[in-house]
């Protein structure tokens, strides 16, 4: 009978005893490396290695019998790693790790280590048993994703600060173009303002005052888009109330008071200007011809979405408008028509009736193209 | 009436400069002045001591309405108004400042600012409600608040 170790005498003495053993064979014959280790001898030497070990690591048989397995690391193995597997040794505990080696001719493989110690039955440490597999191909794989994917963030980052840098330039540009567009409303109102000082003929008077609150009504809408976060969008009802307010003011009437229904509204930019003209014609309307004298009244202003529509509402308790006025063609009513032309909004002109004169309530339906202004947001 | 009020004004543009002058005189004020540069203002505002001095924050050759109201408010009594296009480029306590009119203004709300600032100056604390154009400095609504009570 041959003794227990005769597989490892069997590389000890480059002899063919334990031949018979099929586990021997098995282990002498597969692809996976395999080593065996004495720990109680000195340093640990190896005592046993397969020919599928020593094609990975290059080494002849002979110069790595009775050796430590040391020689396998390298200047660029984790010294962490090399602690853990000495700390399983003295431990006597199984340890899968990977770690970098170095073949002969220097080049290095990442190398899955399972190592087991081999304890007979007495509780005596006999062997430790490892086995290497090459896996230099999966780590570098991954090696190679990881670092794809820093090099993805990075440049998603890059391209999200440029686009960031990109919007703050383009948000800067507009609020300048918006600046010069208020000096210059600014410039035109204190034009009309002077030249109007002029003016004796009360009609001609009243025209250069009726022009002056609509540059008056358009500075007010940059001065508002100037003065909100977002440039692309405007609040009506905001708007309303700074609009009404001024015109009251500049009425002179303080007999007239103002009531507000407002709730929040917002319409693309490009919708400001010819709402905030439609709401000038109108409300100056009424403080021109619902309280003729010096009439008490009160002008109500409403602004509130409705579905897919919102809804601004003039209406006012005063004598009323007379027929021929609905049915007439002036500046400010066609202005008004034509205006809302552009908006597809829908105008009502009817009596108020909600005091002892008869009243007028202009009713205006405007679409609110959320959808649209989100697409160009 | 009271006594007319003497006001300074600082401001770049001379049409603009020029409609505040007319609407000030209108409503029978006395400008005590113009002038298109910090330093220019500060110089007239030392000479007049003005009640009320309007400031843009843009001035010529670079200068800034902000030096004007940093210099005045501790040498001087005068109420100072910005008057800006830049009405967003304010601390919370408005620099000194009583209060800032964004560009570009109504005729209303300069007419109604300059009642509203007479009052102020003549017979604080005002009995109306300053005009919605005039944004107070948070400090001065809060002094005129407690006057008021």
């Amino acid at each position: 009978m041959e003794r227990d170790d005769a597989w490892h005498l069997t590389d000890d003495l480059m002899v063919e005893h334990g031949k018979g053993d099929p586990f021997a064979a098995a282990i002498r014959a597969t692809r996976m490396a395999m080593i065996v280790t004495d720990p109680r001898r000195g340093d640990n030497p190896i005592v046993f290695v397969n020919d599928a070990f020593l094609r990975l690591s290059g080494y002849r048989r002979d110069e790595i019998m009775g050796t430590n397995c040391r020689f396998l690391q390298g200047a660029d193995t984790d010294p962490n790693a090399v602690r853990q597997i000495r700390e399983a040794v003295d431990a006597r505990r199984d340890i899968s790790i990977d770690i970098l080696n170095y073949r002969k001719d220097g080049t290095t493989f990442w190398n899955a280590l399972y190592m087991s110690p081999v304890i007979n039955e007495a509780g005596e440490l006999l062997y430790f048993f490892a086995s290497q597999l090459d896996i230099t191909e999966r780590v570098d794989a991954q090696k190679r994703i990881q670092h794809e994917k820093e090099h993805f963030e990075r440049e998603v980052g890059k391209r999200t600060q440029d686009l960031t840098e990109a919007l703050a330039a383009k948000t800067m540009l507009v609020h300048e173009v918006d600046h010069r567009v208020k000096n210059n409303l600014q410039m035109i109102a204190s034009l009309l303002t002077m030249q109007t000082r002029a003016i004796v003929d009360p009609a001609a008077r009243e025209a250069m005052k009726t022009m002056l609150t609509r540059i008056e009504a358009l500075g007010t809408v940059h001065k508002r888009l100037y003065q909100s976060q977002d440039v692309r969008r405007f609040d009506v009802a905001e708007f309303a109330r700074e609009l009404a307010s001024d015109l009251v003011r500049g009425s002179g009437r303080a007999g007239i008071g103002l009531h507000f229904d407002l709730e929040a509204v917002e319409v693309p930019v490009e919708k400001a200007p010819p709402i905030a003209l439609i709401m000038n014609e109108l409300i100056t309307n009424a403080l021109k011809h619902a309280f003729p004298g010096e009439a008490q009244g009160l002008l109500s202003i409403v602004v509130k979405p409705d579905g897919d529509h919102f809804i601004v509402g003039i209406s006012d308790d005063g004598v009323g408008m007379p027929r021929e006025v609905l049915g007439n063609r002036s500046f400010g009513k066609r202005l008004i028509e034509s205006l809302a032309r552009q908006l597809n909004a829908s105008i009502a002109w009817q009596p108020a009736n909600t005091g002892a004169r008869p009243g007028t309530w202009i009713d205006i339906r405007l679409p609110l193209e959320t959808a649209t202004s989100r697409e160009t947001a | 009436m009271s006594e007319p009020l003497r006001v300074l004004i600082a401001e770049d543009e001379a049409l603009v400069a020029m409609q505040l002058e007319f609407l000030l005189e209108d409503c029978g004020h006395a400008v005590v002045g113009t002038a298109d540069t910090a330093q220019g203002a500060i110089r007239l505002a030392r000479e007049t001591q003005p009640d009320i001095v309007f400031v843009d924050l843009q001035l010529r050759g670079g200068s800034s309405g902000l030096d004007i109201v940093r210099t005045l408010r501790d040498e001087s009594d005068a109420m100072l108004v910005f008057v800006t296009a830049n009405a967003r480029r304010f601390s919370e306590d408005f620099e000194g400042a009583v209060g800032v009119i964004a560009k570009p203004f109504s005729e209303a709300v300069i007419l109604d600012t300059i009642a509203y600032l007479e009052a102020c100056v003549r017979n604080p604390p005002p009995t109306m409600d300053a005009p919605l154009g005039l944004n107070l400095a948070p400090d001065y609504r809060a002094q005129m608040d407690s006057l008021r009570d």
